[in-house]
């Protein structure tokens, strides 16, 4: 059984499985080597808080903070207004959006201010089911799909897509290691992907 | 103030077929080779590792500076104009043509012949797959007929298109792997593809694109690539029909004219801008345009439809283990001479739809974390869905057409193509015939599966485009000759997709390079040194 995917190709120049170091979080390892150009950073306590309410319990708090740490790099490595990969016969060129950043770090912020009014005390302090009642407005118009990240109205939908998306969260819901768009060689293409240790995968 | 570059062979464009005849020339002549290219250079392999991180985060072109901003037309056509041109970013998908497509108005009556035949594009397909490194399995020979093998075995089946591939015997239909220009073993100096599943962008150099050729020959010493110089014009020698020169502008001394002179021109500027450049040239003797004497220059654009769907199967997939690998089958590319005209592919891929994490159940109730991983993991172990889809041939209208849109000019004043695709009245009239029959072969493999179809969709884009400069034996209906050669102009090619006379069920690449070289091999015979 194999203990988690891998990332290929990082931006760094990690290639294959073999090269990967030990102890690496996969999650983390999406973005690494990413420029920073956020404008303010994103309030790290709260948007902790925001992944135990919003992300799968089965993480854990390491995974729950591999998450986090690795939405971080992700965001402070998001350029807003980008030409964006050109569409199949579309001879116009298209941009991302604006910069989501400043209105995720004013939600963290509304968020902790909102707690703070109505409980007298901070949002990580509330437990789950209270943390949930708190982001279940801002996240009702979203849906059914999760969307991608960067056009996210709300950070924990921001978070929720971008963990969603990641190799790490396909093999936990397979239980196997498929590991997708990295860099895997030919060779494991036709068998059937390893289980992922303690998936409980046959 | 003038620059003046002379040559024995000019070609204008620098993507794969620009590519395929400058590789050709270069190593069957002594001729001097000029490459003009009106974009730059691109993300280099080195740079394609980053680039392609950034698109597998944030959705961003991979390709920095791949396109010219002002230089942009209206209708379906690619953005891109850049060393490489669009096979830069292509997915690397080398199917042939079937042997029908070259004769269908003799075999069933509608569309048009081509002025070759199987037989005489045979060899070049094999060429351009051994120049491009193609990885292919052969299918049953009569839907796949070839004299030789593929240059590198195929791209290993996944699991999960394994398990579809049992699927599909069941229903009797013959799939095999589509051919793809990506490397399975070590070829031309390049890397076995890696499986990392973002072919647009290959970060490891398995997938061929054109760049590799021209550096290979810039190393030589073999071509001169000149790039960031938009030709705008060709001239004739005065008193003759004959190509003079290419003029041009260097975009980085817009102030500077640079002409390019050679025995021979060479267009390869894909689908739209090679009639537009032909366009662009009127002068007082072809008032209409180049190579345009019978009016046909911007007519027939061609391209093909198709019918895709998502297919539910009663099976445990894994989507992403190989996205980018699927099957194919050409068993109903050749209809027999009584049944009504369909002809179509059919490719197959592993499929995600229906079964990617949602943020709403189907009551619409807002799900968090491990309700989230609960409900995709129900829907995943429930069943699997694959991606089908068929390409069907669809015949050119003559109105099918590029024109100059005067209202929609560059920098300097010169209009800019707009294309109005249409499809001749025999498609249209045997629409709801081939969508239907379309989508009871969908339901019918799907039924052999025990599954089901949950969703088809028509596209009515001209995918893998053509036309423009058709080939043909008469002057009054083409533009060129079988070789590429302009009627009007014995000294003027126009080379790949401009020249198809229609685009068949099957992606148009390698036919695009094998008529290339068959162009390039008439070339070399102009007396080149």
């Amino acid at each position: 059984m194999a203990a988690a995917s891998v990332v290929g190709c990082a931006p760094d120049g990690g290639g294959s499985e073999a090269e990967r170091p030990d102890g690496d979080s996969p999650v983390a390892d999406r973005t690494r080597g990413f420029p920073s150009t956020a404008p303010v950073p994103l309030p790290g306590e709260t948007l902790g808080a925001v992944a135990e309410a919003v992300l799968p319990a089965e993480l854990g708090d390491d995974g729950h903070e591999r998450a986090v740490a690795a939405f971080e790099r992700w965001s402070d490595g998001l350029e807003p207004v980008v030409e964006l990969a050109h569409p199949y016969l579309v001879p116009e060129t298209r941009y991302s959006g604006p910069d989501p950043r400043p209105g995720w770090v004013a939600q963290l912020q509304g968020i902790e201010k909102e707690c703070e009014s109505r409980y007298g005390k901070a949002f990580g302090d509330l437990d789950v089911p209270a943390r949930r009642n708190l982001l279940a407005r801002p996240l009702g118009q979203a849906g059914p799909g999760i969307g991608s990240p960067a056009n996210a109205d709300h950070v924990a939908l921001a978070l929720m897509a971008h963990f969603f998306a990641s190799p790490i969260a396909t093999d936990l819901c397979y239980g196997r290691v498929i590991a997708k768009q990295q860099c895997r060689g030919l060779e494991g293409a036709l068998r059937d992907p390893v289980a992922l240790a303690g998936s409980g995968a046959p | 103030m003038k620059r003046v570059i002379e040559s024995d062979v000019c070609i204008i464009g620098g993507g794969i077929t620009a590519a395929m005849v400058a590789e050709r020339l270069a190593e069957r002549t002594s001729a001097s080779i000029t490459v003009v290219e009106a974009g730059q250079r691109t993300a280099s392999l080195a740079e394609r590792t980053h680039t392609r991180a950034r698109m597998l985060a944030y959705g961003e072109n991979p390709y920095p500076n791949d396109h010219i901003p002002d230089q942009t037309g209206t209708g379906a056509m690619y953005r891109q104009m850049v060393v490489g041109g669009s096979a830069m970013h292509w997915g690397g998908a080398i199917p042939r043509y079937s042997p029908e497509d070259f004769r269908i108005r003799s075999l069933y009556g509608v569309g048009f012949d081509w002025p070759i035949s199987w037989d005489d594009i045979e060899p070049y397909y094999q060429e351009a797959e051994e120049r491009i490194g193609a990885a292919g399995e052969q299918g049953p020979p009569d839907c796949d007929p070839r004299s030789q093998p593929y240059p590198m075995p195929p791209l290993p089946l996944s699991y999960n298109l394994a398990r579809m591939r049992e699927w599909t015997d069941r229903a009797g239909i013959p799939f095999w792997t589509q051919p793809w220009a990506r490397n399975t073993e070590p070829y031309r100096g390049r890397n076995v593809c890696q499986r990392c599943d973002t072919c647009a962008v290959c970060p490891t150099g398995a997938k061929y694109t054109p760049d590799f050729a021209f550096d290979q020959l810039l190393a030589a010493g073999r071509i001169d690539l000149v790039d960031r110089t938009l030709v705008r014009r060709l001239a004739l020698e005065p008193g003759t029909d004959r190509i003079a020169a290419a003029e041009a502008v260097d975009r980085d001394a817009p102030g500077e004219a640079v002409e390019f002179r050679a025995g021979t021109f060479v267009i390869a500027a894909g689908h739209a801008w090679s009639s537009h450049l032909l366009l662009l040239s009127a002068n007082s003797r072809f008032p209409d345009g180049l190579a345009n004497r019978t009016g046909n220059v911007g007519r027939y654009m061609t391209g093909h439809w198709y019918m895709s769907g998502y297919v539910d199967l009663p099976m445990r997939l894994y989507p992403g283990v190989f996205a980018n690998n699927s099957l194919l089958s050409h068993r109903f590319a050749s209809p027999g001479p009584l049944d009504r005209y369909l002809r179509h592919d059919l490719r197959l891929w592993e499929s995600n739809v229906g079964r990617a994490p949602r943020l709403t159940d189907d009551e619409g109730r807002l799900l968090w974390g491990d309700e989230i991983m609960a409900d995709w993991r129900s829907r995943t172990e429930s069943g699997a869905t694959a991606r089908i889809r068929a390409y069907y041939d669809v015949i050119p209208d003559r109105e099918s057409r590029l024109t100059l849109d005067r209202a929609n000019t560059n920098a300097m004043g010169d209009p800019m193509p707009r294309i109005g695709y249409r499809a001749a009245g025999a498609t249209i009239g045997l629409e709801p015939h081939t969508l239907g029959t379309i989508r009871g072969r969908f339901e019918e493999l799907a039924r052999a599966a025990g599954g089901t179809v949950r969703n088809t969709r028509t596209s009515r884009l001209f995918e893998h485009p053509g036309g423009g400069c058709r080939m043909g034996n008469d002057p009054a209906t083409s533009v060129v000759d079988r070789w590429g050669r302009t009627h009007d102009h014995e000294n003027l090619f126009v080379v790949g997709s401009p020249t198809i006379v229609s685009s068949g069920c099957a992606n148009g690449t390698l036919t695009f390079c094998a008529l290339s070289l068959m162009a390039a091999e008439e070339i070399g015979k102009e007396g080149l040194r």
